[in-house]
């Protein structure tokens, strides 16, 4: 087997196995995550001198399927394995006093498998399979409690908006494909042209879906509805990261007018989420919305031309805000929910998981030593360098600001006050989970400088300007959001916050409603074409049985014409005519014949009628036919 | 050697034979013979399936002598593009068969009726004579009519009637197109092959042979605005009904489409190819909007095929107007793959439909809901199927429409418009399966049984082959790339 699909085999193995047995066995998803994980490592091993690995496998006629590991591709499978083994350990004690574990766990491991598979495509083909997979297994797990109607909402409003903007994906795709004529990735995007500012915007728009970039952020924050390891697997390494990592990989092709596009898209979101953020009043859609900010934040670097400051910033939130959720969830099943007024002062009942959460928070926000101060400080050192950087930087730094407003508010609001906090089912397995992932969130700095060494990618080397911004940023956030109540510090606009900046009433108003009076005009056109043709139909029918009354006629004159012949006939004979006498009864004869067959004609059945008229037109149309053709 | 065609072909007329000359049989004697039938013509179709076609023309060519004065005869033989449809109706008949083995209700005649089609349906797909084909394609209009007007729902004969008017007032023009390329050619012949290699019309009279083609194709297809007979007789019809309309028949178009339309009338399609286009593209989204605002499920799968027979009509449209063979190949490895995918995934949805109905005597999401708790398998089936139906990578719809939109892109790029009906059916299913089968069970149902046996043994199959078509599409793909690649047009 190709060191390419040890990172993708075992959990989608694991997979099949839990359907098969239909158990939910946590040995096989827990294996299955850990070997992804160790395959991911020695994958990187492997590929860290900078020669890809490659698989091809079969696909579509002359367009095969094709698997490429780069150092970049790597890591990224690192990041998602890690990410994902922790989170399954997490959701083994989370999801103790649940039924349905074999569906959740088959999911789980598909949705690992699925974004592996993502990350290591290097053809569009599979890479637009993968991509429509971690959407399905999203839909699958948002709505794992399809009997609560807002989960069954939430799932199918999460699928259908990021469907809805994979059509960007698609068509971009058959543009590449089409000016590249390669499927491969690498090949297409060097390709370029004329069509490359196009497929660009599509692309952009295929990942604004999926990492919920403004006005696209609305199903990330319902998809809370869902568990909450699946909120911290989704929010971290798979179905949001998707997006960036799609905008990163493609970097090479954007051109100069979509980078602007893009960088000013992500700057746009990262202040709009960030205030949403700050003005939620339930911690997990807090942290839903904060994903989205941080996403702008990458989309920024990216369009200021340094996609390497956003692997960084994917990299360190990976961490982070999985850490985060995770921490999320055990509060949640210490207090029985995750609005603030229930967690009140849970930070001090449960003091390891606060730990976790505040280490994770503060990298959030950017404070050094931990791994969020350099990737943030890269972003935001990129976006001062930038061409657009009179937009991009502000925004930047607005975004920074808004993070440590929203985070200290949450720290506040967990450690102030009291509530009856109840003992947490599972809790070892929790702990190793948010454990495991707050302690990369911590240390992932050091890391960034092989990163570097290791992936060929332009760099930008972070001023003392932008790192003293960053830090005025994310302490004034820090000391902002903890000292003022939200209400006050958004003024006038937190209402409008409250109600997630929502541009009267959201796409469900402009896109939806449309849709929806489109269709119920396709069904009263639907009705009327059908009457029109019953009427046809009926008409016809008409037509027919008039048909059917001339024929009897027919029958009657020609039964009329025998009667009179024999009269003849009997005439005749009395002439005493022999010769004419035996003409007239042949005559007679075929006269008879003739009349039985029209008794025949006439069966009565409409269809016969019908039948036979078809084929006398038939014939007729087809000598015309005839003639026509041979004068032309 | 054995005439493989033909004895698949005439199978299952010889068990609708037999089974109407027992003296009184059990009904379960007509259901063991008529399962017989279809499998063992399953069996044929699988080694037809393996003897394969040869790239260019026809294979497995069996030819008789039938009216020489003016060169019909009886001709069968398969390509690319027919033998997955000969595999898809064996495949569904079988199926069929099975599902409705619980039938009661004067079986016999209903079994002689679906054997009876099903010698018409792998005949038409198989017919390398005018004429021939002609007579399958009518012999199979008459056996649904009535199967529906005998078996079906409230509505039945208004529905049956309809359906026939529509189809035999739609065949007609075909007749003529089949009579004008008979006398067309050079000498008379009704052999298919001698009008594919040397297209008998030009000028004028390909084109009116070809739009008398297109009438009865967009009838048959169907294609908007001709299509208003399908869901008044999806709706009638029964469950197997249906599955054998929407999975087998519809082919029947789309396949003409491509045989006599696009090879006979080369050049004639080519300038009218935009023409066609657009209808496919009108289709295609008027089908998937009026999916979007049905509240029954069954009328709602109707008009799903309506979308996804739009999508056929576009790749066999795109096909023609191309003038780069590689687009071409493409275009019509994604047609004929969507032929067959659509027969499988929507086989599986109507089979389902129907289980639904069979159980709950009602259609009407509103009234169901939260099924996926009540009967958890049928639900979840229902999910796969529904998700392979609005085009999810690794199912069967995936790679074929994959294939048509780039090809459609690559040919006239204004057409790829057409892709918003993915996210339109998405929507579709997603409020179907949200209204259906989500949010809190309903006591009503509280009683109602999951997947039997026979139930499982009619769908399994179909999902089996709806994956399998999806992960490894070259099984098929691989055969229908052959012929494609060395079509000459």
């Amino acid at each position: 087997m190709s060191a390419v699909l040890l990172p993708i085999m075992p959990p989608l193995i694991a997979a099949m196995a839990l359907l098969v047995l239909r158990r939910g066995s946590t040995a096989l998803v827990l294996g299955g995550a850990t070997l992804s994980l160790g395959g991911s490592l020695w994958l990187l091993t492997r590929v860290a001198g900078g020669q890809a690995e490659t698989l091809l496998l079969p696909g579509l006629p002359d367009m095969p399927l094709r698997m490429v590991a780069g150092p970049l591709e790597a890591l990224l499978t690192v990041a998602v394995a890690t990410v994902g083994t922790f989170v399954l350990i997490y959701a083994v004690g989370y999801m103790k006093r649940e039924s349905g574990l074999c569906r959740f766990y088959a999911v789980m491991s598909l949705f690992l498998a699925a974004m592996q598979a993502l990350v290591l495509s290097g053809d569009w083909v599979l890479l637009l399979a993968a991509w429509e997979l971690i959407g399905l297994c999203s839909y699958l797990l948002i709505g794992f409690w399809f009997q609560r109607p807002e989960a069954a909402d939430a799932a199918g409003r999460a699928f259908l908006y990021t469907r809805s903007a994979d059509l960007g994906l698609y068509v971009a795709v058959f543009m590449l494909i089409g000016s590249a004529g390669t499927g491969e990735i690498a090949a297409s995007l060097e390709a370029g042209g004329s069509a490359s500012t196009a497929a660009g915007l599509l692309l952009l728009l295929a990942a604004m879906g999926k990492s919920a970039q403004v006005p696209l952020q609305d199903w990330l924050m319902r998809a809370m509805a869902g568990p909450t390891p699946v909120s911290a697997l989704l929010h971290s390494a798979t179905l949001v990261a998707a997006g960036a990592i799609l905008l990163i990989r493609s970097a090479p092709l954007l051109t100069p007018e979509v980078l602007l596009v893009v960088g000013l898209v992500g700057g746009v979101t990262t202040v709009a989420a960030g205030v949403i953020a700050l003005a939620e009043r339930d911690l997990k859609r807090l942290l839903a919305a904060s994903t989205a900010s941080q996403y702008g934040l990458m989309l920024v670097a990216v369009g200021a031309g340094v996609p390497l400051a956003a692997l960084m910033h994917l990299l360190a939130h990976a961490a982070i805000k999985s850490t985060l959720f995770l921490a999320a969830g055990d509060f949640q099943h210490a207090r029985g929910g995750t609005g603030f007024d229930q967690l009140e002062g849970v930070g001090r009942d449960r003091p390891w998981t606060f730990a976790g959460f505040a280490l994770a928070a503060l990298a959030l926000a950017g404070i050094p030593p931990l791994s969020g101060f350099f990737s943030k400080d890269a972003v935001i050192a990129a976006a001062l360098s930038a061409q657009g950087a009179a937009w991009l930087g502000p925004l930047a730094l607005a975004g920074t600001l808004l993070t440590g407003g929203y985070m200290a508010r949450a720290l506040c609001l967990l450690w102030r006050g009291s509530g009856e906090t109840r003992p947490v089912a599972g809790s070892a397995w929790m702990r190793v989970g948010i454990w495991g992932l707050a302690v990369p969130a911590t240390i992932l700095g050091l890391a960034f400088g092989p990163i570097e060494a290791v992936l060929d990618l332009p760099a930008v080397t972070a001023g003392t300007l932008a790192v003293l911004l960053g830090l005025l940023a994310a302490a004034c956030g820090l000391g902002l959001g903890w000292l003022v109540p939200a209400p006050r510090l958004l003024g006038p606009v937190y209402p409008w916050a409250r109600r997630g900046l929502s541009v009267g009433g959201g796409l469900t108003v402009w896109v939806g409603r449309p849709a929806m009076a489109v269709a119920r005009g396709c069904e009263r056109l639907e009705g009327r074409l059908y009457e029109a043709v019953l009427s046809l139909g009926r008409a016809g029918l008409f037509l027919a049985s008039a048909g059917e009354r001339a024929e009897r006629g027919l029958f009657k004159i020609v039964l009329c014409v025998g009667r009179v012949s024999l009269r003849v006939a009997t005439y005749v004979r009395f002439g005493d005519e022999r010769r004419i006498d035996g003409l007239i009864f042949a005559l007679v004869a075929a006269v008879r014949a003739l009349g039985a067959r029209a008794r025949n004609l006439q069966s009565g059945l409409i269809h016969h009628s019908l039948a036979i008229s078809a084929v006398a037109i038939a014939v007729t149309l087809a000598v015309l036919l005839f003639a026509s053709s041979t004068s032309f | 050697m054995l005439p493989l065609v033909s004895l698949t072909l005439f199978l299952p007329l010889v068990g609708a034979v037999l089974i109407l000359c027992l003296p009184k049989p059990a009904t379960r004697t007509v259901h063991v013979i008529a399962i017989i039938t279809a499998a063992l013509t399953l069996i044929g179709a699988l080694s037809m399936w393996f003897q394969g076609a040869s790239g260019a023309g026809f294979s497995q060519v069996e030819e008789l002598q039938w009216i020489p004065a003016i060169g019909a005869a009886y001709r069968v033989g398969v390509d690319g593009i027919s033998l997955p449809l000969v595999l898809l109706s064996a495949v569904l008949f079988l199926v069929a068969v099975i599902y409705t083995s619980s039938l009661r209700e004067r079986p016999r005649a209903y079994i002689a009726l679906v054997l009876l089609l099903e010698t018409a349906s792998i005949g038409t797909f198989t017919a390398l004579d005018g004429i021939l084909f002609y007579v399958f394609f009518e012999v199979s209009l008459v056996s649904m009519y009535f199967m529906i007007a005998g078996w079906g729902h409230e509505d039945r004969q208004r529905a049956a009637l309809m359906f026939f008017i529509y189809t035999l007032l739609g065949s007609l023009p075909l007749l003529l197109a089949i009579l004008g390329l008979y006398l067309g050619s050079p000498e008379p012949t009704f052999d298919m092959r001698a009008w594919i290699e040397n297209p008998p019309l030009e000028g004028a009279a390909a084109m009116w042979a070809l739009i008398a083609m297109l009438i009865t194709f967009a009838v048959k297809i169907p294609a908007v605005p001709l299509h208003t007979w399908l869901p008044a007789a999806h709706v009638q019809a029964p469950t197997v009904g249906s599955v054998i309309l929407a999975g087998v028949m519809l082919k029947f178009g789309t396949y003409g489409l491509v045989r006599f339309a696009l090879q006979m009338t080369p050049d004639a399609f080519r300038e009218a190819g935009v023409v066609v286009l657009v209808l496919g593209v009108v289709s295609a989204l008027y089908g998937a909007f009026a999916a979007l605002a049905q509240s029954d499920l069954k009328r709602l799968v109707a008009y799903t095929s309506v979308n996804h027979m739009g999508y056929v009509i576009v790749g066999v449209a795109v096909a023609a107007i191309t003038l780069d063979p590689s687009v071409r190949t493409v275009a019509l490895d994604g047609a004929v793959l969507q032929m067959f995918s659509h027969g499988l995934v929507t086989g599986a949805l109507f089979l389902l439909v129907g289980m639904i109905q069979d159980r709950a005597h009602t259609r009407e999401m509103g009234e169901l809901g939260g099924l996926l708790k009540t009967v958890p398998m049928l639900g979840w089936t229902f999910v796969l199927a529904a998700f392979a139906s609005l085009g999810l990578p690794g199912l069967a719809h995936f790679p074929a429409e994959f294939q048509i939109f780039l090809a459609t892109l690559s040919a006239s790029p204004a057409a790829v418009v057409v892709i918003l009906g993915i996210a339109i059916i998405a929507g579709t299913f997603l409020k179907a399966l949200r209204e259906t089968f989500l949010g809190e069970p309903r006591q009503r149902w509280q009683s109602m049984p999951d997947l039997s046996a026979r139930e499982w043994l009619a769908v399994g199959p179909l999902l089996v082959l709806t994956v399998g078509t999806g992960v490894a599409p070259s099984w098929v793909l691989g055969i229908i790339h052959r012929t494609t690649s060395a079509l000459a047009l």
